[in-house]
């Protein structure tokens, strides 16, 4: 098993006004995974992730990077955060610059970077979430998923080793939502570790290596995909649902479809190879 | 405000050095305004309406509207300077006595009055093709250039950003409130418009606490530095400003 490279150790957080967002909250991520942390609304994703940059810091518990409690003095925190990049999900709050390309390069500039670095890395971050042609445009005037797209590029650009993104789709079309992914693959494939925060089952199911699932400022279960959200109780609990691919799968097998012994899909494709052709039809 | 800044986003002389057209803006207005004869401010006027409509591509329509904006506040401070009142009712071009006083224009006051008109709505003209051929963000980049102090322009760009964070926000309450009839009528206005107001307010207050965190998080130290793209410097736009001014300036010391 690979490297723990990021962790959450009994970490607990409550709001000043006392409501409490985190219970003893245990979490870690590995080197170079694909991490999902799913959950409802209000169960806790966006204030675990405050922690991991040390944007919150904990009433309890502390958070590890590289074995380590991250310390809340300025410097070491800088040092953090050019390791560990949030990509929010409100892009409103996210982007404070009034052209795009400024906003891109504020990160980069941040860390000390040589201009033609910076402009290296702002065109290249354009480039990756298809935002090149939006490059001049002030922030006001864009769509919401122009905005969504243009302050994760503002995170790419800083090249973290760590990304986490809260709800990046949500609010994205289909089809830029599937680009995401693949750029997701992309940047995975780079070696870099990925968490991202979603209430969509079927995403969180079909992309992620390992999954947590929040509920109510606790994490009540974290595992492989394919064995947390096959067990109904944990997912009913969480105010989930099963993945579509699972149902379909667990029908077919039901109906005798499919044997026992077929191996869980975890993508659409997968499903369709499984199911077999009936006798006597030919192969298209 | 809305219009004039899409505009400056779009329109023929965008690619144009921003430093350029600060330039050309800002020496037209000095010798718009030290003009002291009438025919500069309408030269300029002149000037100013052509790049306007024909170098930036602006509708004539826009700028009519827009040049109708100062027109009001102008009218009523220029009216008051050509008319006066006296007790001598000699000098005036025209007059009304009312007893002892009289009241009426002179002639000299006539010509500062209409001398000032000009000189002000040329010069607005000159701020006008600043503002629709310029965008802000590239406006602060000839300050930072000029030195003005990082906090004014740090504050330029994060009152910028936020007018239309809020201007969103403020419509969104509002269509909310309108759809379910907060205006009706003028005690639920009145109520609507409390309440928006209050939510605006508690808005500004998280807007500004997202903002700092998410700009920490993106290793924010105190001092907002963004890149600029670099405009093309263009040497012929310089021959074109000094061919400009050079006459305006002439017409205005020889022109009596």
């Amino acid at each position: 098993m690979s490297e723990l490279i990021l962790e959450a150790v009994d970490l607990e957080y409550s709001y000043p006004d006392g409501t409490s967002a985190l219970r003893k909250v245990n979490l870690q991520v590995r080197k170079g995974e694909k991490l999902a942390i799913l959950g409802s609304n209000g169960a806790g994703k966006s204030t675990l992730f405050m922690h991991f940059n040390g944007i919150y810091s904990p009433s309890s518990g502390t958070i590890k990077f590289q074995g380590q409690a991250i310390s809340y003095k300025k410097k070491p925190l800088i040092e953090l955060r050019k390791k560990v990049g949030i990509v929010f999900q409100d892009p409103d709050s996210q982007l404070f610059s009034a052209s795009v390309w400024q906003d891109i390069s504020f990160g980069p500039l941040n860390l000390g970077l040589s201009e033609e670095e910076v402009t290296k890395r702002v065109r290249q971050a354009l480039t990756d979430t298809e935002t090149s042609e939006l490059e001049g445009k002030p922030t006001h005037l864009l769509s919401y998923g122009q905005k969504k797209r243009v302050s994760i590029a503002g995170v790419l650009a800083m090249e973290p080793e760590i990304i986490i993104f809260d709800e990046p789709t949500a609010g994205m079309d289909p089809r830029h939502s599937q680009e995401f992914m693949l750029l997701l693959d992309k940047l995975s494939s780079e070696g870099k570790t990925i968490v991202l925060s979603t209430h969509d089952v079927d995403l969180a199911y079909s992309w992620s290596d390992r999954l947590a699932i929040m509920y109510r400022g606790e994490i009540i279960a974290h595992g492989l995909p394919g064995d947390l959200l096959t067990r109904p109780e944990i997912v009913k609990r969480a105010d989930l649902t099963i993945p579509w691919l699972i149902e379909a799968h667990s029908e077919l097998v039901k109906k005798g479809w499919l044997p026992a012994s077929a191996p869980l899909p975890k993508t659409k494709d997968q499903l369709f190879q499984n199911i077999p052709l009936k006798k006597g039809q030919q192969s298209a | 405000m809305i219009a004039i800044d899409s505009y400056a986003y779009n329109n023929n002389l965008k690619a144009v050095h921003p430093a350029e057209k600060s330039l050309f803006a800002m020496l037209t207005m000095v010798v718009c305004l030290t003009s002291k004869t009438t025919i500069t401010p309408l030269v300029i006027l002149a000037i100013m309406s052509g790049g306007i409509i024909l170098k930036a591509g602006i509708p004539a329509r826009v700028l009519i509207k827009l040049l109708a904006i100062p027109l009001s506040f102008l009218l009523i401070s220029v009216l008051t300077i050509a008319f006066s009142l006296s007790s001598d009712p000699s000098g005036f071009l025209l007059a009304h006595r009312i007893n002892s006083l009289t009241i009426g224009i002179r002639y000299s006051d006539l010509i500062t009055a209409v001398n000032l008109f000009l000189r002000s709505i040329g010069a607005v003209s000159c701020l006008y093709f600043l503002a629709l051929t310029t965008p802000l963000t590239e406006l602060i980049t000839v300050l930072h250039r000029l030195k003005v102090p990082f906090i004014i322009t740090e504050l330029m760009v994060l009152i910028y950003r936020f007018i239309f964070v809020f201007l969103d926000t403020a419509t969104t309450i509002r269509r909310a409130q309108l759809s379910r009839s907060g205006y009706v009528s003028m005690k639920s206005s009145f109520r609507s418009m409390s309440r928006l107001f209050s939510a605006l307010l508690g808005k500004v207050f998280l807007k500004s606490q997202d903002l700092y965190n998410t700009m920490a998080s993106r290793c924010y130290t105190g001092e907002i530095r963004v890149h600029t793209k670099k405009h093309p410097v263009n040497l012929k736009n310089y021959g074109i400003i000094i061919g400009l001014e050079i006459p305006l300036i002439l017409l205005n010391l020889l022109w009596r």
